[in-house]
Parts: C-alpha cells; sequence; structure tokens
C-alpha cells in the first residue's frame, strides 16, 4: 500500500515536471528563436524598403493605366455601341462630377447630380445592362471611399489638437500630496498637468491619460465576464444544443446583442449604481458595474464568432475522435477547441473591441471623474473613458476641446480598426489551416 | 459534429442500478443547484441572509412548493407516457430536488435557524456527500472507473480557488494577521496538490469537500454576516458587505459541489468529466437566457403603466387593428397537421389557439358596440417627480364608438396588401384574352399618368395655374371621369365571374383577364385620383355623397365579391383530375388577387381622407383623421409639468424619420456595391481590400462614426446639427452590415443557377437581375432588418450630429419640402432642423441625473425596446421561415 502510494506520487510528479519542463522549453525556445531572427527580419525589410517604394514608384504609372483600363470597362464596355459609349461617358463625367462639387463647391453639387440622374433614367430603358453595372460599380466606389473620407477626416480634424497641446494630451495629473504618483517610469518621460486633474480644458489641462486608463480598465473586466461566459455558450450552441434548444438560445443571444446601449446604461444608472453603493460600499458609480455591463454587451459578439469558429471545424475531425470511443466532451477540449482555438481568440479580441468602442453604457453609468482610479486597480473608484469623454464633453466643448475630443476619436477608430483586421488575419488563417490550401 | 452521433447522448443517460451512492448524487446535485439560485437570490437583494423565523418558513414553503408543484407535473405527465423521461439521473434529480426541498423546509421552523445557516448547510451536505462519495470510490465499495489523476487543469482551477480562498480566509478568520500572498500562496499549492497527485475520483471530490465544506462553515456559523463589511487597507472606493460575500460563497460553493458530485455520479473518467463540465455549460446557457429575459421583464414591469397612462381605443379601431392578426392566425392555422397520434391532438389545439383567441377578442369587441358601454380598466401606480412621491391614477378604456382613424386604418391595410399581393402570383395567359387588352392595359397605364402629371402641374402651380381655372375644370373632370371608370373598372371584375355560361369555376377560369385587368386597372386609376383630388382644391360629390370615396367603397365591394364568388367556385371544384386541381389553383390565385384589390381600395380611401381632411361615413362606421385612438405617451407631444404624464410623439416621428433616412441612404448602396464585388469584380486584392475594410468598418465606434459626421456632414449641411446629418451618419453605419450581409446572400446562391441562366444565353444583367437577386433576397432582407435594429437604438452619433430639437412639435418632413428655382431647386426645412429621438430621449432623462423623471426614462426605455426588438424578432423569425423553406425546398 505504501509502496504503491509513493510509486504513484513519484509516477505523477514525474510526468507533471516533464510535462511542464517541455512547455516551458517550448516557449522560450519559440520567443528566443523569435528575437535572434528578428534584427535578421528588419534588417531584411530595411534592405527591400527602397526596391520595394523603387517599385512601387515605377509600377504606378502601370496600376494607374489599369486602374483606368478597369474604369472604362465599367464605364463602356469592350465593344461599344455610340449609344452606349454616350450614356457611359455621361454617367462618368457627372458622377466625377458631383464628388468634385460635393467635396468643394458644395452648393453646386445638383447640377451634375441631376445630369447622373438623367443619364440614370433614360438608360435604364435603353442600355439597363450598362447601367446596372455602372450603378454598382458607383455604390461600390462609394463605401470604400467613405472608409477613406472616414479616416481623412477624423485625422484632419483632429489634426490641430496634437499639434497645440502635443504630449500635454498625455500629461500626468499629480496626487493629493503634490507627488506625480503610479506610472513608475511614465512620469519621468510625460509633462505634468500641474493638478490634482486631468480635464480642465478652460484651464488648458486636456490630458486623455486617464481615459485611456479607465477604457483599458473597463476592458479588461469586460473581457473577463465575456470571454469565459462567451466560450460557454458557443460551445453550448455549437456542440451540445439540439436543434430546438438552439433555436431559443441563439436568438436569445442575438436579442441581448440587439438590446440598445442606452437600455443597458439607463438600467446601470437606475439600479445597478444603487446595488453596488448597498452591497460594495460605493459611492456610486464604478468601473465594476460599467465593465460587467460592457461585458454582457460584448458577449453576443464573443459567442456567434467563436460559435462560428467551432461549427467550421470539419465534422469528420470530431467524428474520427467520437469513432475512437472518445466522449462528447474529450472531443471539444482536444478537438473543437484546439482545432478552433485561433477562431476563439479572434472571438475574443472582437469582443474586446466592442467593449472599447461602448459609448453609452459607459457614459450613463459613469460620468464623473478627471483623475485616475486611485489607487490604479481600484475597480469602485469611477472615471470617464475615452468613448463617453466624447459623448458627455462634446456638447459644452469649445471649438479646441473639440479637437482634443478629436483626438479620441483617432484613438479609438485606430485600435478597434487594428483589432479588426487581427481578428481577421487570424480567422482566415484558421480556415486556411482547416480546409487546405485552395 | 454529425447528426449521427446525437443518439449516443440519450442512450449513455440510462444506467439500470441505481444504488444509494446515485441517489445520494443525485440529491447533492439537485441541492445544489437549489442553492446556486437561492445564492443569486440573496446577491441581487430578492432575499435577505438574515430571514428567519416565520419569514423564513414561508420563502420556504414557497420554494417547495414550486419544486414539487414542478417536479410533480412532470412525474405525472411521465408516470401517464405523455412525456418520455428515460434519464435515470434526469428521475434522480427530480426525486433528491423534492426530498432536498422538503427537508430544507423542515429544518427551517427550527428556532434561530436564518436563512443564511440554512444555505450553508446545505453546503456543508454537499461537500460531505461529495467526500463520501470519492471516498467510497477510492475504497472500492462503488464500481467506477477513475483516471490515475484529475488532470493539470482541475489542479490549475483549484490553485486559483485556493489563491483568491487563502486571502479572503485570512481577511475574514484571521483578520489580516498573516501576511497574505503567504497565505494565499500556501492554500492554492496544497489544494493543487491535492487535486493532481491522488487518483481522479480522490482528487476531484476531496479538495471541492473540503472548500465547500469550509465555505459552509464560514456561512453557517455567521463568522460573515450581513452587518459584516471589509474595506482593503489601501483606501479604495469600496469594498464588501457581508450579504455580498456570504451569496458569493454560496454560489461558488454550490457550482464546485454540483461539479463534483456530477463527476462522482457519472463514476469519474471520460462520462464523469463530461457530465461535470456539461453541468457548467448548462448552467451558463440558461442564466444567459435567463439574463435576457430578466432584462426585457424588468424594463416592461417598469415602464408600462406609464406608456399606456390614459389609453383608449374605439372598439371599430380595435377590430380593425385586429384584422392582421386574423390573418395571421389564419395562415398558422393552415399549416398542415401532423401524424394523428396523441401528439397530433395537441399540435391541432395549439394551432388554432391563436384564431380562437382573435374571434375571443373580435367578439368581446363588437359586443362592446352592442351594449354600448365603455370598458374601463382603472389602475393606480406611483411615479416619482422632482424626487416626490406621486400616486396617479389612471384608466384604459375601450370605447365603443364606430370612428376610425385614417392611420389606423391604413397600416394594417398597407400590411394585409403587401401579404396578399406577395402570396398572388399571376394570371397571366390563364382563360381567354378579349378583344384589344393590350390597347385597354396600355390605355389604363397612359391615363394612371397624365393623371398623375396633371396632379405634379397642378402641385408646383397651385390649384390655378398661369392664371387658369385648371383645378376646378380639368382636374375636377378628371377625379370624375376616373373614379367612374374605377368604379366600371371594378364592375367588370365581379361581371367576370357571373357572366358567360357554364359551371362558376369554369366561368372565373374563362374570364380572368377580366378580372385581373378590372381590378388592377381600377386600383391604378383610384390611386391617381387619391392623388390628384388633394391639388384641385375641389371635391366632386353626387347627393352630399363625395364621389372619389363613395367609389373606393364599391371598388372595395367588388373586391370582396369577386374574392367571395372565387372562394364559392373553388369549392365546387373537386380535386379529381389534373384539370380540376389546376382551376383550383387559378382561383385560388382569383381569391388572394379580390383580397388585394379590396385592401388596396381600403389603404386609398384612408389616404384620401387623410389628404383631404374629410371625415367619411358610410353606415354608421366613420373614417376620419382624428380617429378614436389616444395614446398620450406615444401620440401626444410634450405635456408641460405638473399635467398628465407623456408626451413623445417628437422622439417616435424623429426615430422613425432617422430610420427611413438611413435606410434609403444604405441599403441602395450596400446591395449595389455586394453585387458589382459579387457578380462584375473580379476576385483580387480589390475585393479582399474592400472586404476587410467594411469589416473594420462594421466594428468602428458607434461614437467615432458622430465624430465623422460632425466633421465631414455638418459644414456640409448648413453647419448646424440636423436630422439630414443623422440620417446619413446612422446610414453609414448601417453600410457595412447591409453590404456583409448582401454579399453572403450573393455567394450563396448556387453557381449553378447562374450557370443555368448563361445556358439559356441570358446575359449577364438578366441574369443577376431575375435570378441571383431574388435567391438572395432573403438574405438580403434579414440582415437589412437587423441592421435597422441595430442602428434604431444607436444614441452616441445622434448626440453629436442630432441637435436637441423641439420637445413640443414633431418634425413635419413631408410638409416640408419646398421647391425653388434655385439650386438646390428642392429644400426641406425640416431635415435641416435637430429634432428629438428615442435614444436620446432616454440618455436626456440620465444627463439630467436627479432632476429628471425616472418613470419617463423606463417609459421611453421600454418604447425603444419594444421598437428595436421588433426589428429584432422580424429579422429573426423572417430568417426561419426562408431557411426553413430553403431546407424542405
Amino acid at each position: 500500500m505504501g509502496d504503491s502510494l509513493i510509486r504513484t506520487v513519484r509516477r505523477s510528479i514525474d510526468r507533471f515536471t516533464r510535462a511542464t519542463w517541455a512547455l516551458v522549453v517550448g516557449t522560450v525556445s519559440h520567443i528566443l528563436g523569435s528575437l535572434v531572427t528578428l534584427p535578421c527580419r528588419v534588417g531584411q525589410w530595411l534592405v527591400a524598403l527602397p526596391g520595394r517604394i523603387g517599385a512601387g514608384l515605377i509600377g504606378l504609372p502601370g496600376r494607374i493605366w489599369r486602374w483606368l483600363v478597369g474604369a472604362r470597362r465599367v464605364f463602356v464596355g469592350t465593344d461599344p455601341t455610340p449609344g452606349e459609349a454616350l450614356v457611359g461617358l455621361s454617367s462618368f463625367v457627372t458622377i466625377v462630377g458631383v464628388g468634385y462639387t460635393f467635396l468643394g463647391p458644395n452648393e453646386l453639387v445638383v447640377y451634375p447630380l441631376v445630369g447622373f440622374m438623367l443619364t440614370v433614367t433614360v438608360g435604364w430603358w435603353t442600355h439597363q445592362a450598362r447601367v446596372a453595372k455602372i450603378l454598382t460599380a458607383v455604390a461600390t466606389v462609394g463605401t470604400v471611399l467613405t472608409v477613406g473620407f472616414i479616416t481623412y477626416f477624423l485625422f484632419q480634424s483632429a489634426w490641430p489638437a496634437v499639434e497645440a497641446h502635443g504630449l500635454a494630451l498625455a500629461a500626468l495629473p499629480q496626487a493629493p500630496n503634490g507627488a506625480v504618483r503610479w506610472f513608475f517610469w511614465l512620469d519621468a518621460v510625460l509633462p505634468v498637468t500641474g493638478g490634482e486633474t486631468a480635464w480642465d480644458p478652460r484651464s488648458g489641462v486636456v490630458s486623455l491619460l486617464p481615459a485611456i486608463w479607465a477604457t483599458v480598465l473597463v476592458t479588461i473586466i469586460a473581457g473577463l465576464v465575456a470571454a469565459p461566459l462567451g466560450l460557454a455558450g458557443a460551445l453550448f450552441i455549437a456542440e451540445i444544443a439540439s436543434e430546438s434548444v438552439r433555436e431559443i438560445v441563439k436568438p436569445a443571444v442575438e436579442i441581448l446583442a440587439g438590446i440598445p446601449s442606452i437600455v443597458y446604461g439607463f438600467i446601470g444608472f437606475q439600479v445597478l449604481n444603487g446595488f453596488v453603493q448597498d452591497a460594495f460600499l460605493d459611492a456610486g458609480a464604478s468601473f465594476f458595474i460599467a465593465g460587467a455591463v460592457v461585458g454582457l454587451m460584448a458577449l453576443p459578439t464573443v459567442v456567434s464568432v467563436s460559435e462560428d469558429a467551432l461549427s467550421s471545424v470539419p465534422d469528420s475531425m470530431s467524428d474520427g475522435a467520437i469513432a475512437m470511443g472518445a466522449t462528447e466532451w474529450q472531443t471539444m477540449k482536444s478537438i473543437s477547441i484546439p482545432a478552433a482555438f485561433s477562431g476563439i481568440s479572434a472571438a475574443v479580441i472582437l469582443g474586446l473591441g466592442r467593449a472599447i468602442g461602448e459609448t453609452m453604457a459607459v457614459a450613463a453609468i459613469m460620468s464623473a471623474g478627471t483623475g485616475f482610479a486611485r489607487p490604479l486597480y481600484d475597480v469602485f473608484d469611477q472615471g470617464v473613458t475615452l468613448t463617453s469623454r466624447i459623448a458627455t464633453s462634446y456638447g459644452s466643448a469649445s471649438a479646441g476641446t473639440i479637437d482634443v475630443l478629436f483626438v479620441a476619436g483617432v484613438m479609438l477608430f485606430v485600435i478597434v480598426a487594428a483589432i479588426s483586421v487581427l481578428a481577421q488575419y487570424i480567422e482566415r488563417r484558421m480556415e486556411r489551416k482547416l480546409t487546405g490550401e485552395r | 459534429m454529425s447528426e449521427a452521433y446525437v443518439h449516443d447522448r440519450e442512450t449513455a443517460l440510462v444506467s439500470d442500478e441505481l444504488g444509494a451512492y446515485d441517489r445520494a448524487l443525485d440529491g447533492a446535485i439537485a441541492v445544489a443547484a437549489l442553492n446556486f439560485v437561492l445564492g443569486l437570490a440573496t446577491l441581487v437583494g430578492a432575499l435577505g441572509p438574515e430571514t428567519s423565523g416565520v419569514a423564513l418558513t414561508d420563502v420556504m414553503l414557497a420554494v417547495s412548493a414550486a419544486g414539487v408543484g414542478g417536479v410533480g407535473l412532470v412525474a405525472a405527465c411521465a408516470v401517464l407516457n405523455v412525456v418520455e423521461i428515460p434519464s435515470r439521473r434526469i428521475r434522480g434529480l427530480g426525486v433528491g430536488l423534492v426530498g432536498g426541498v422538503i427537508l430544507l423546509t423542515v429544518f427551517s421552523t427550527v428556532p434561530g435557524v436564518d436563512m443564511q445557516t440554512l444555505m450553508g448547510v446545505v453546503l456543508l451536505f454537499d461537500g460531505l456527500a461529495v467526500g463520501f462519495a470519492g471516498i467510497a470510490s477510492r475504497a472500492g465499495l462503488v464500481d467506477t472507473e477513475p483516471n490515475a489523476s484529475a488532470g493539470a487543469l482541475a489542479g490549475l482551477l483549484f490553485g486559483a480557488i485556493g489563491f483568491v480562498l487563502g486571502i479572503a480566509l485570512n481577511g475574514i478568520v484571521f483578520g489580516g494577521t498573516l501576511p497574505v500572498v503567504v497565505v494565499g500562496t500556501g492554500l492554492a499549492v496544497m489544494l493543487a496538490a491535492a487535486t493532481v497527485l491522488p487518483r481522479e475520483d480522490l482528487g476531484s471530490t476531496l479538495p471541492v469537500a473540503l472548500v465547500v465544506s469550509l465555505l459552509g462553515l464560514v456561512v453557517a456559523s455567521s463568522v460573515v454576516d450581513p452587518g459584516w463589511s471589509s474595506i482593503p487597507a489601501e483606501p479604495m472606493n469600496g469594498g464588501l458587505t457581508g450579504s455580498v460575500v456570504v451569496s458569493l460563497f454560496v454560489m461558488l460553493g454550490s457550482l464546485l459541489a454540483g461539479w463534483a458530485a456530477a463527476k462522482s455520479r457519472a463514476r469519474y473518467g471520460a462520462r464523469g468529466r463530461q457530465y461535470g463540465s456539461f453541468l457548467v455549460i448548462y448552467l451558463n446557457a440558461a442564466m444567459t437566457v435567463v439574463v435576457m429575459v430578466s432584462i426585457v421583464a424588468f424594463v416592461t414591469v417598469r415602464g408600462l403603466d406609464y406608456t399606456v397612462h390614459g389609453f383608449t381605443i374605439g372598439a371599430l379601431s380595435g377590430l380593425v387593428v385586429l384584422s392582421p392578426f386574423l390573418v395571421a392566425a389564419l395562415a398558422y392555422a393552415r399549416r398542415p397537421a401532423g401524424a394523428a397520434d396523441w401528439h397530433g391532438g395537441v399540435r391541432e389545439t395549439v394551432r388554432v389557439l391563436p384564431l380562437a383567441v382573435v374571434g375571443a377578442v373580435a367578439a368581446l369587441l363588437v359586443s362592446l358596440v352592442v351594449r354600448g358601454e365603455p370598458f374601463v380598466h382603472q389602475f393606480t401606480y406611483t411615479i416619482m417627480e422632482n424626487r416626490q412621491e406621486r400616486t396617479l391614477e389612471t384608466a384604459l378604456t375601450v370605447t365603443p364608438e364606430l370612428t376610425v382613424g385614417t392611420l389606423v386604418v391604413a397600416t394594417p391595410s398597407v400590411v394585409l396588401f403587401a401579404y396578399f399581393f406577395r402570396k398572388y402570383g399571376s394570371l397571366a395567359g390563364v382563360g381567354r384574352t378579349f378583344d384589344r387588352q393590350p390597347t385597354v392595359q396600355r390605355a389604363l397605364g397612359g391615363s394612371v399618368a397624365a393623371t398623375v402629371v396633371l396632379a405634379v402641374v397642378l402641385l408646383l402651380g397651385g390649384s390655378q395655374p398661369f392664371g387658369l381655372g385648371l383645378g376646378g375644370t380639368l382636374g375636377f373632370g378628371a377625379v370624375v371621369i376616373t373614379s367612374a371608370a374605377a368604379c366600371v373598372l371594378s364592375l367588370v371584375a365581379v361581371s367576370g365571374l357571373l357572366a358567360g355560361n357554364g359551371s362558376r369555376a369554369r366561368r372565373a377560369r374563362h374570364n380572368a383577364q377580366f378580372v385581373k385587368v378590372g381590378l388592377f386597372g381600377a386600383l391604378g386609376l383610384l390611386a391617381g385620383a387619391v392623388v390628384l383630388q388633394p391639388t384641385t382644391g375641389t371635391t366632386p360629390s353626387i347627393a352630399g355623397l363625395d364621389l372619389l370615396p363613395a367609389s373606393a367603397i364599391l371598388a372595395t365591394v367588388a373586391g370582396l365579391s369577386v374574392a367571395a364568388l372565387a372562394t364559392m367556385a373553388r369549392r365546387a371544384t373537386g380535386t379529381s383530375d389534373a384539370e380540376q386541381r389546376l382551376t383550383r389553383r387559378l382561383l385560388a390565385e382569383e381569391i388572394r388577387l379580390g383580397l388585394a384589390g379590396a385592401t388596396g381600395f381600403v389603404v386609398l380611401l384612408a389616404g384620401h381622407v387623410a389628404t383631404t381632411d374629410a371625415p367619411f361615413s358610410v353606415a354608421g362606421l366613420t373614417l376620419s383623421d382624428g380617429g378614436t385612438l389616444s395614446w398620450p405617451m406615444v401620440l401626444f407631444s410634450s405635456i408641460p409639468l405638473g399635467a398628465e404624464p407623456g408626451g413623445i410623439l417628437p422622439a417616435v416621428v424623429g426615430t422613425v424619420w432617422i430610420v427611413v433616412g438611413a435606410s434609403l441612404f444604405a441599403i441602395p448602396l450596400g446591395v449595389g456595391a455586394a453585387v458589382f464585388l459579387t457578380e462584375y469584380a473580379e476576385r483580387g486584392r480589390f475585393t479582399a481590400l474592400v472586404e476587410i475594410t467594411t469589416n473594420a468598418l462594421w466594428s468602428t465606434p458607434s461614437v467615432v462614426f458622430g465624430l465623422f459626421g460632425a466633421a465631414f456632414l455638418l459644414p456640409r449641411l448648413g453647419d448646424t446639427p440636423s436630422l439630414m446629418a443623422a440620417m446619413i451618419t446612422l446610414g453609414f453605419m448601417l453600410l457595412p452590415l447591409v453590404l456583409i450581409t448582401a454579399r453572403e446572400a450573393i455567394k450563396s446562391v448556387p453557381n449553378e443557377y447562374r450557370d443555368a441562366s448563361a445556358a439559356l444565353g441570358v446575359n449577364k444583367w438578366e441574369t443577376v437581375r431575375s435570378v441571383v437577386l431574388p435567391a438572395a433576397v432573403p438574405g438580403v432582407i434579414t440582415g437589412v432588418i437587423l441592421g435597422v435594429g441595430r442602428i434604431a437604438g444607436e444614441t452616441a452619433p445622434l448626440i453629436l450630429v442630432l441637435g436637441v430639437g423641439d420637445a413640443g412639435q414633431p418634425v413635419d418632413v413631408l410638409g416640408g419640402f419646398r421647391l425653388m428655382a434655385s439650386p438646390p431647386f428642392v429644400y426641406n426645412e425640416a431635415l435641416l432642423e435637430a429634432s428629438k429621438a428615442l435614444p436620446k430621449q432616454v440618455w436626456a432623462v440620465i444627463a439630467a441625473g436627479v432632476s429628471g423623471s425616472p418613470s419617463k426614462g423606463w417609459s421611453t426605455a421600454l418604447l425603444l425596446l419594444t421598437v428595436v426588438l421588433s426589428f429584432y424578432l422580424i429579422g429573426i423569425l423572417t430568417r426561419r421561415h426562408f431557411r426553413r423553406k430553403l431546407d424542405y425546398e
């Protein structure tokens, strides 16, 4: 009895150590490997850069030419009849005119617009196929231009604030006793607001740093709520639930996504803030409640995206596991989740993106706070996030302050867009891995 | 996983022997679940942990009544073989639950026992049960199949739990005298080791038993009671109170105990792990649904009284509103019946139930009219006003009035018209074509166009353009002639079913073209006349009866007669041979055509009354602009303080216009771009780039769209926040969603469709228009509806681009159009004004802080939720409908 126990213990410890060791060695060697190759890769990229720019420049005329050929193919086609060419040319000229006048002399936009509409109306009777193609192409270009305009106008409106304030946009507020606190080495780099508050536009204090920290805090709490619950929900919907139960749970999750954020915010404002005062001895609004509510709002995103990832794991893989005698849970744990892991992480990342961009719920629950949470991890303090800073300050802001709000908007836009692109990259890689290169 | 393997689950849940071990563990799982619910109720404040004595017994009696009732009904059904419950585990859980609640109720009568003790004792019991189960298994008393270890995952989990518990216990039991990290880490290592090192049956039970019993002791011994509180050493803005700690401990303990008991119940090993984790996953799914339902229910309960304050409706209006429900209930009841077994009977009852309900409500409304007495339901409720509670008295009223408003008539009629028209397929080529049919059809189209042109001329130039009395002469004449012609045409349609020889069905089929041309011609002509009449400034009438509405009524009757005659003909037709079945199908088309015509004429009638403001009565029923529906919250503009509650009409109207404008902007653009990207563009870097950017645009925060609207649109739209800017900004938000869903839908149209069309020599655009788009429409519609639901509740962009708006006056977009001689020619003041919107109205209550009216906020939130969730519900139902259709095709 004693011997066997000791042997069991020894074997367990042995196995455990070996597994841990393998894990540690694997991770470290992976990191070291990428660290070692990093300079090489950067160097490679740098060396190749002039060539690539040159190639781009040389290829530019060709590319423009290709674009023009493409535009010609859309607007007049390869072998146009005179009428078709007329319709195509006329619509091209007028739509370019619409674009130009809309951005420039705004009051003249009606003339080319009426011209375009006339062309299209007449063309619809005479050359329907051509006009349809032109219209869909115009819609596409319009959509792409929207993205371009959003980027351009956000940056353009934010630039004056960056010019005017510079690093003061990330100034550190002081603690009550006058010392700059917390951000260990940051206080050596960043300027100091000179007071306890970080947001007082009238006296020129417009630091966004506390808002960034508040966003981080809310996002972390939201992620802690949304990621595990979302994964479990996705597992339930994708793998466990029967058809009829899925028909109930899936719409329920969708409806959870459909409830407007202002309604979540109103419930938080009216009910949860009171609850947190009673139950957590809090003074009122808190990151805790805001983060929990935002986590609930990000939950549907996590559920639906990871459910897609789990469902895209080929049936043959899990069927194989079942055929080997594995239980469903073993199949999920060892086949489905690992295979869909990158998709699930994309889901969590997208959920975090949703949490970062959530505005009204946060603004309704916490609307005050001009400094950092004290101490930094105090989830019962309140503060203004980047989004709620925009929503609550915009109405009463002067022109200069509005520019600062645009800086916040640019940050949100860039971060969330990067998150979205990253998630799409991960998803695509997973898809390629699962379906094989085709 | 393939569906073929799903049956495996059912059989896995049946086990033959049921010993004391199994019974005890089933009981442990059941009471753990119960305890979890009790802990949750304590956390949200529904139950106080200090509840004791009679109050506690009452609560427990209610709980046990619910438990016994629920389990009892299921058991009765199972015994009667109405429902099948093959799983012994579920039976065991039911028995365990009943036994548990009864024992707990008995225990609650012991003096000095409070809720907290009760929950603690349950935890102790659970801990002991799990511990004994583990020991019994290790000692070989029961037949189990454990693995060598509980696994690293469980070890990590218990390490984390141990760390947190160590810190908590350090604070609670020792008063924080020991170093936090040492206690936490020590307990973590201990628990992790105790989990990982022994065989699985001990590893997954003993640590649980330890932790759960410890939690149970802490809770039961009132070390932590509601008066207890803890504030962290470094002053934070909050801390923990006793009731929160107690409920969190109870919930954590129940979860752990439930998991371990489930694992033991399924004999450890692979099956045990599956049962344990499935229990947790099921719990999570159930909680999600519960949270969703409770949010909606909570908002409803808080907002309903205020929302329906002073709601009054006339009986006839009620009947009119009921009509779409009648059609929906009929369509539901007409679904094919199931098999003729016992379930079939239930299903049939369920199928006709909605129809019966509609009939009952209609009969009640009619009885009101017959008795001439109003139905009044009085109730009172309290609101907070200036931080004072105030009790308001109000009533729901149904009056026996036979007057109905235009909007109340028009909305259901438009819905019904759309429904019937969509159901109607085609009657092309049926029966004989009469002489010069194409000429007649062309002439009808031409005269409708001429009427509309005349209306536009009169609209632009007034009723007397260039000093000529065109309105009084030409317009008058045109209205008279078109109305009369519409009468004649509708009568032609009816006579088509009556004239000729042979059976009624044969006549109906033979003269189908008359019916078609007659009804559609009359609809077109009357529509033209309705547009024309208000611009002429005259009202042609005969003997005091207005000509236009009279002919509309006549045409409605004609449409209904067509439907009735065709129905009679259809009943008389057998189903014996193919010819008869074909006739039946054609007659069904004629019935739908008749009904579509009738509802269309009603819409035109309502349009006439709305545009001319002249009420129209026939046979005691009145159609007027005012109507008998009174709903202060939705239909009134803001009422000054101190008066009755309500008045958010400007916000409702604003939201409607914003949604309409955004959809008009985004849907054509998005669908067009989707068609181009999928059908025309070559797949390459460009399409990939567009895909990535649209996806990125879809997740862009709404407030960023607001900033973009403020920077890009406002300078181009008169530099002030306006309705138009809000429409376009939300249109930008809607655009990526429409594009993505439309692309998905178009992509999912099988390539065989396109190939087949191309093989017939059809060109690309014709293929897209008549093959690809119709097949993709359901997907596009679903996406659009869900997207519109999302933007309807969007608030943040509106704060930036919509402005404040007038609370006393809804925006008048339709009446705001002005034509000018100089650019931009068409000008609409209302579109360039600020407006109210539902979501912003809720935000206004929040922004007003303590001086805001919470009741109004709840009520507005309820209305907003209703609007948004109706979009979602319709979207989800449409998707299901179309998916089913696709599955069965």
